[in-house]
């Protein structure tokens, strides 16, 4: 068999699938020509076992849930791709300590790195070094401190939590009552944007309407939000509603608020879509929405870590190359939309 | 209100020399705290803090940290410190949430065995294995964690079925908390190990003078051996009441308790050289430190200020501590 009576048949297939590209309800299409066309515009182009594309991950030790998912979403989604070879490191809660195994990662030669740094600025360093040595780094959740020193970063939206929170409740409360808010870790970036964004839009929309009666961290773990509830339910005679900087934590925050007997006086919001929450949302009552911030986006750095190894672009954009920064849209959920949002919960 | 400090038994062996009785200033000086932070909450909050309710709810809050801190009386005493109490409580609760299918007895027997299994390895790790306290329960504290997310995995049990252990965590006998009666039963029952038997006045010789304690017959590894398990026990209580309280086993509660009990123990007037010990003490500072985060909290005061006031108190009492040498 000549080169020729491969070649042509192969321009045929490539055309088609170019030509197939461009119409959005053959999607299923779509998918398999665009990666019929993927490998054979781009045979070679990883240096994993195959040809498969080599990607190195570092995400920190998972303490909770949320953690965890983006870890296991990430090996599923390598799994699922099938050109993918993923060389992952043992989380570690250890800024210093994920750095150096970020060094050994890169020691391997993987085509893309991708991390969810434990700080921005401790693991800013390595991640130029990566750079440097011609490695493209795809960055989760937590930024960076240095412009250059990643290719993309995909993150979820703190502060669109917040704001989609304070408007959920403008329009619940309808601009009038009692609030209370149980944040995060006291200091911290998520939690900063998150109260932030829930008040620009309660002063957007109601000014002075709605009163933040009080205002405490209990640090995105459920026995804190236990104990803090339980003395301002102690302060508060009328609370309307409570909004929480996290799924986990509200748990906690639910118990205090139900051995009070004061489920009826109030509702809840919560923050990240955990099944949990949204077993509670779907039942109805005291729980009435969260607000995703969903661990499903290391699965999606894969898949951009990927693309530009393969230097692609979104598809469905015009512009040629994966988007600098994806930010994901914090989805509101409640009992309406929860049933075909459940998949996601973590 | 008594404290020990080694003085020679009167039943038993007895030790080679007399150590002095003492004023019994800590536990005064905190009793004029306590009274303090009532009078100042009373004034700052007159409609919320001094009612009969708050002052329940701030009993029932006390009291998971305060069986931890009891148990930690007994290690502080021999000399020795437990950082692994918030992760063991994590660890033990989440075992109980594991047999959570089985019924109530055995959640209980779930977290109750995690917590002496692990205050045991802490105990042989220590007593025979002469590794360091602050290296042995340094190292559990990291495993203890571990263990709970791994037999978790990572997602909280529901224990809303469980009716007793959710009683035990939330429900009243004649108005009071269970909780706070729970703790207030070990309390006493600590007190009484520590103050009125030979056991309670070895643990404190060997904190006081190991060697002299040694030489007077006493079995120090036995004594080391036994307040580690012991601290693992009020681990195991204080799990319960924490998941009955929460209605739920999760692997990420605990968070530095270890802290909390030990600064408890310390401004109570427990000496963390050892050798002096008090279980009054311990009560009255768990009570302080549970006054000071309600009212606080009730005043929507924000964390800063809390963690300050809290760091300033315990500076005041190991301060005071020292002069009365």
């Amino acid at each position: 068999m000549s080169m020729k009576r491969v070649v042509l048949p192969l321009c045929a297939a490539l055309a088609l699938g170019l030509a197939a590209c461009g119409d959005d309800e053959e999607s299923g299409g779509d998918g398999a020509a665009a990666a019929a066309a993927e490998t054979q515009a781009s045979p070679a182009s990883g240096t994993g076992e195959g040809g498969k594309v080599k990607i190195a991950f570092s995400a920190p030790g998972a303490d909770h849930g949320w953690m965890a998912a983006i870890t296991e979403n990430a090996r599923e989604q390598a799994e699922k791709s099938g050109d993918v070879e993923l060389i992952a490191a043992e989380g570690v809660t250890d800024s210093a300590a994920q750095a150096d195994q970020i060094e050994t990662l890169i020691a391997q030669k993987p085509d893309a790195l991708v991390m969810l740094p434990n700080e921005g600025d401790a693991l800013t360093p390595v991640a130029q070094k990566a750079t440097a040595a011609g490695i493209p780094v795809v960055v989760i959740d937590r930024a960076l401190s240095a412009p250059g020193a990643s290719r993309s970063f995909i993150t979820g939206d703190n502060y669109g939590i917040g704001w989609q929170a304070g408007n959920y409740f403008a329009d619940q409360l309808k601009c009038k009552g009692n609030v209370v808010e149980i944040q995060g870790i006291a200091g911290i970036a998520v939690t900063e944007d998150r109260s932030k964004g829930f008040r620009d839009a309660l002063k957007r929309r109601c000014q002075n309407g709605i009163k933040i009666v009080a205002s405490q961290p209990a640090d995105f773990v459920p026995d804190k939000g236990l104990s803090v509830m339980e003395n301002i339910l102690q302060a508060q005679k009328q609370i309307d509603a409570v909004y929480t900087h996290d799924d986990d934590m509200a748990e906690g925050v639910v118990s205090a608020i139900e051995n009070a007997g004061r489920e009826d006086e109030m509702f809840l919001t919560g923050a990240g879509g955990s099944k949990a929450a949204m077993d509670r949302i779907e039942a109805g009552g005291l729980y009435r929405a969260t607000f995703l911030y969903n661990p499903s986006m290391s699965a999606s750095a894969i898949t951009m870590a990927k693309m530009i190894v393969q230097k692609q672009g979104f598809e469905e954009l015009a512009e040629p190359e994966v988007p600098s920064q994806v930010t994901v849209p914090a989805t509101t959920v409640t009992k309406e939309n929860v049933g075909d949002l459940k998949d996601l919960g973590f | 209100m008594s404290t020990v400090q080694g003085a020679a038994p009167r039943r038993g062996r007895s030790l080679p020399f007399k150590l002095p009785a003492r004023s019994g200033l800590q536990e005064y000086t905190l009793v004029g705290v306590v009274l303090l932070l009532l009078i100042v909450g009373a004034i700052l909050e007159p409609d919320a803090f001094l009612t009969s309710d708050n002052m329940l709810n701030v009993l029932r809050q006390a009291s998971v940290v305060g069986v931890i801190a009891i148990g930690m009386t007994f290690v502080i005493a021999t000399s020795g410190i437990d950082l692994s109490v918030g992760s063991m409580a994590a660890a033990a609760s989440v075992a109980g949430g594991q047999l959570a299918d089985s019924g109530s007895l055995m959640f209980v027997l779930g977290a109750l065995g995690m917590g002496v299994l692990l205050g045991g390895i802490n105990a042989g790790a220590i007593a025979y294995g002469k590794v360091v306290p602050f290296i042995a329960t340094l190292a559990m504290f990291t495993m203890a964690r571990g263990l709970g997310l791994w037999m978790s995995d990572k997602q909280p049990v529901s224990i809303f079925d469980l009716e007793f252990v959710r009683w035990f965590g939330n429900g009243e006998v004649l108005g009071i908390p269970s909780a706070a009666v729970v703790f207030l039963a070990v309390t006493a029952l600590a007190w009484v190990l520590l103050n009125r038997t030979p056991y309670g006045r070895y643990v404190v010789a060997v904190g006081g003078n190991r060697e002299a304690a040694r030489i007077a017959g006493v079995n120090v590894r036995r004594i080391v051996f036994s307040v580690y398990v012991i601290s693992g026990l009020c681990v195991g209580i204080a799990a319960i009441l924490l998941s009955g309280r929460l209605a739920s086993a999760s692997p990420i509660v605990g968070n530095l308790y270890e802290l909390d009990a030990i600064a408890a123990v310390v401004i109570g007037g427990t000496a963390l050289a050892g050798g002096r010990a008090s279980i009054v003490g311990t009560f009255l500072g768990v009570i302080t430190f549970a006054l000071i985060f309600n009212l606080l909290t009730l005043m929507d005061l924000a964390t800063e200020i809390q963690q300050v006031t809290k760091g300033l108190i315990i500076l005041a009492a190991v301060l005071i501590q020292r002069r009365e040498r």
